[in-house]
């Protein structure tokens, strides 16, 4: 049979798309599965729409797996915090079910935000977020992956495992190279009011500093947003937490008085969405400091050794400017899409012949 | 194999007392090897390299010769992860010790992997700092090991597991390659976390960068009793769903509650023989009646007792947090024992791993499991465990390692295994060894009946121990298809299958 007939076959919708390519809308994760088996077994090339991915049209003579069909949010338990949501799934759409039940995925970068939980999980942030100012976690609790012969393989949902490697990060930032994001179990935070501060700094390097300096006393906020000028720079900060808010909010602002005089601004400025033009980094903080010459500046992801970070300018070819700069610096550009970078690889590590064997043994070569 | 090992600059030994020391972890069945005198699995040779190029050189040469090659850290796992099963080279890594740089500013120290737990801590204590991975005490554990094996602390629910206070990681891997994992925002897929966890089957771990921070002053502990372990559960989870950070978090079964809350405890007496220790044959007439043990627990007032810690810069920070924490108890209809109450649980439970020496001398055995599962299943997990294994074994249990969407189940299972250790020096080294695989043939049993029960209720088969040699049949019920993946890595990093062979299904 032809490789059109064997993906009809599996279940999934079919379009002839491209050059001889193929578009793909499995209506669910075994369709999926048996359409990945199929262009696997006619050596296709893939594509993946919603796990990492968001090409329009299928590569030349190969298929793109578009996953807007696998949308289904299986179950939200406020009480354990967690949420099984298929990859297809928006991520608003996830934020506005859990939302409903009293959780919330915690502030996410705009791209994420405007994106399927696929994307998030296998794209450049690997799903990881702040977590109560401590360290970077994956939102993902565990996922349910399609494997290149069409398997499926599900880790089990525990808060912490020691079952030998963590086999959920052969899926997690792979783009669908290795494995393919069919679902994932998510974790949720409880939704709060946020609590917020703000200051006045001298300098935006004075304000930077300020945030690193909370983010290694254990005190990171769930957001922040500095705003230079020639005068100095506005800095608010956001907590959330039922009952931690506040006790850290209380200790932030302990540990800031003196240094920097308190401002008045509406608890609202500190969530507002950037304006114009905005570049999405992954950023340790000298790079922050670095780049961060000008515009407004919305920090969420904070952990003690950086954070994702929003740089909003009016000018989109400042943007281009300030992507260079970011990348001069260390860090990496998220978004927008067409100045991604890919960031380094395993070669970096030392890895690179170790990666080439492990793309031969999971057959995706 | 040991003179080839010695050109290359790297100190290895072939004596038999080398060989010995180097053939046990600190299993429950190395134990009972070792009471018996045997040594069961002794490596070829033991090699004592001290930087990641000798290790990379020691990994080349035995790639080359086919030889299995067994990491070892100080031996302190408990699932035979570190014993030479074929023989082979152990490598042993406690001459790995540096670099030893603390970067206070960067909140982050730079440590070979040999060091051992107790002696980074005292470093850091000395700096102003901590790394929050709180060992046991007289725990000989190394960085190595716990990274091996995801290994997860004492005050894990503040600070999380070792996984969690990585930053970047030098390993060399199975072909020899020396590995070095990037800080921050990296391309694909996580190299370190595909990497921690692996026991020794990828690559040697050979030195790490992790999260420290400042070492706090505050410290605020309290028992809080609940009409029954559901509603401990249910406090508890609310606890670190509000965004609080207990450092120590533990919820007692009736037992340890009756023990720890009230002075003098009023408990039955086969039940006291065992918790307190007692003479021989009375521990060993305890034993033949596990199910009967198991009932009298049941038959307890069925209150639960945990215990909240938590640190903070100053007292104040800490007494905050606790106060929060105390308010939430309350509603769940938690009642305030106070600080002395919290303290003599916490001796209590010292006191409990005292009693192995004469249970074990008395011929029994202590299994220990540690199985994880999200917040809503883990009272029926407890349950399912202890049903599976109560006629085979009596079962002690606490949760403990807290966290936002679950908790860790810790079980002892004490059963009788055979004969007085001091009967089995008196029969003849053949008879010992018969006695011996009986005995592991009953904890084994025991140990297999109470993964399946976890495994069947969709827990994880291990929270921070490792999968090791004696975990690993449940290990394919748990990965699924994600056996396919393991084995990928396997060739990815370990192409010529020399690392540790025989563990996690490796």
């Amino acid at each position: 049979m032809s490789a059109r007939d064997d993906l009809a076959a599996s279940g999934a919708a079919l379009l002839e798309e491209g050059q001889g390519g193929f578009r793909v809308t499995p209506p669910s994760i075994a369709s999926l599965a048996r359409a990945v088996a199929v262009a696997r077994a006619h050596g296709l090339p893939l594509r993946v729409r919603g796990s990492g991915d968001a090409p329009g049209l299928p590569p030349d003579r190969g298929v793109l797996f578009d996953l807007a069909a696998l949308d289904r949010i299986a179950s939200v338990d406020p009480g354990t915090g967690i949420s099984r949501v298929e990859a297809g799934c928006g991520v608003a759409a996830l934020e506005s079910a859990v939302r409903r039940a009293g959780c919330t995925l915690g502030p996410l970068l705009p791209s994420v935000r405007s994106g399927s939980v696929g994307a998030w999980l296998a794209g450049p942030t690997r799903g990881e977020r702040g977590v109560a100012g401590l360290r970077r976690q994956t939102a993902a609790l565990t996922v349910a992956a399609v494997l290149a012969d069409g398997r499926i393989a599900e880790g089990r949902p525990a808060p912490a495992k020691a079952v030998g490697p963590d086999l959920d990060h052969l899926t997690l930032g792979g783009a669908g190279r290795l494995s393919i994001v069919a679902a994932a179990w998510i974790r949720l935070f409880p939704a709060t009011p946020q609590l917020c501060s703000a200051f006045f700094c001298p300098s935006l390097a004075d304000a930077l500093g300020a945030v690193e300096m909370l983010c290694r006393r254990r005190l990171a906020p769930v957001r922040a947003r500095i705003q230079a000028g020639p005068e100095g720079a506005r800095l608010a900060l956001a907590w959330e937490g039922i009952e931690s808010a506040a006790i850290d909010r209380d200790r932030s602002e302990r540990a800031l008085a003196g240094r920097f005089p308190r401002e008045e601004v509406p608890p609202k400025w500190v969530r507002e969405g950037p304006d114009g033009h905005p570049v999405e980094v992954d950023a340790r903080w000298g790079a922050l400091r670095a780049w961060s010459g000008r515009g407004d500046l919305h920090l969420i992801g904070l952990h003690p050794g950086g954070a994702f970070a929003v740089l909003c300018l009016p000018e989109a070819r400042a943007a281009e400017e300030c992507a260079a700069l970011a990348r001069a610096a260390g860090a990496k550009v998220i978004a927008p899409r067409r100045m991604r970078d890919s960031g380094p690889g395993w070669e970096a590590a030392g890895a690179g012949a170790a990666w080439s064997r492990l793309i031969d043994a999971l057959g995706v070569s | 194999m040991r003179r080839e090992i010695a050109a290359l600059g790297i100190a290895a030994s072939c004596e038999s007392a080398d060989l010995s020391a180097a053939s046990r972890d600190a299993s429950p069945a190395a134990l009972f090897w070792n009471q018996a005198r045997l040594v069961h699995h002794p490596p070829d040779v033991v090699a004592w390299p001290e930087d990641a190029e000798q290790v990379a050189a020691l990994l080349q040469l035995a790639g080359a010769r086919g030889v299995p090659v067994v990491p070892m850290g100080a031996g302190a796992g408990t699932g035979g992860g570190a014993v030479a099963l074929r023989g082979g080279i152990v490598l042993d890594t406690r001459r790995l010790t540096l670099p030893l740089r603390v970067d206070l500013p960067g909140n982050a120290v730079e440590v070979g992997a040999g060091m051992s737990a107790e002696r980074l801590e005292e470093r850091l204590a000395y700096a102003g700092a901590t790394l929050g991975h709180l060992m046991p005490p007289n725990d000989p554990g190394t960085v190595g090991g716990w990274l091996a094996t995801r290994g997860a602390g004492m005050l894990s629910s503040r600070h999380g597991s070792s996984a969690d206070l990585v930053l970047s990681l030098e390993a060399v891997d199975g072909a020899g390659e020396i590995l070095h994992t990037l800080e921050g925002a990296g391309g694909g897929p996580d190299l370190a976390q595909l990497l921690l966890g692996s026991e020794g089957t990828l690559a040697v771990f050979t030195s790490a960068r992790l999260r420290i921070w400042p070492r706090g002053r505050g410290r605020w502990l309290r028992a809080v009793r609940f009409p029954s372990l559901r509603e401990a559960l249910r406090a508890v989870r609310d606890v670190v769903r509000a965004g609080l950070q207990p450092s120590v978090v533990l919820i007692h079964d009736p037992l340890d509650s009756l023990l720890g809350g009230a002075e003098p405890p009023r408990v039955p007496q086969p039940l006291k023989w065992l918790v307190e220790g007692a003479q021989v044959e009375a521990m060993r007439l305890a034993l033949h009646a596990p199910r009967l043990l198991n009932r009298l627990v049941d038959a307890l007032p069925s209150s639960s007792l945990a215990l909240l810690g938590f640190e903070g810069v100053d007292e104040a920070d800490a007494f905050r947090e606790g106060e929060a924490a105390l308010s939430l108890c309350a509603r769940a209809q938690g009642e305030d024992l106070g600080t002395a109450t919290a303290a003599r649980c916490l001796e209590s439970a010292r006191r409990a791993s005292w009693t192995h020496g004469p249970l074990l001398a008395a011929g029994g055995f202590v299994e220990t499991l540690d199985v994880a599962t999200t917040w809503d299943r883990a009272e029926p997990l407890l349950a399912a465990v202890r049903g599976a294994v109560e006629g085979l074994a009596f079962v002690r249990a606490h949760f403990a390692h807290a966290a936002a969407e679950g908790c860790a189940l810790e079980l002892k299972m004490l059963g009788l295994a055979g004969a007085p250790a001091e009967a089995m020096t008196r029969v003849p080294a053949e008879d010992a060894e018969a006695e011996m695989e009986e005995a592991q043939q009953r904890r084994e049993a025991v140990w297999g009946a109470a993964l399946a029960a976890a495994a069947d209720e969709g827990a994880t088969i291990s929270h921070h121990s490792g999968i090791g040699a004696s975990r690993q049949v449940f290990l394919r019920r748990e990965l699924g298809e994600g056996i396919r993946q393991l084995r990928a890595l396997k060739k990815a990093f370990d192409p010529k299958g020399i690392l540790n062979p025989g563990k996690v299904l490796l």
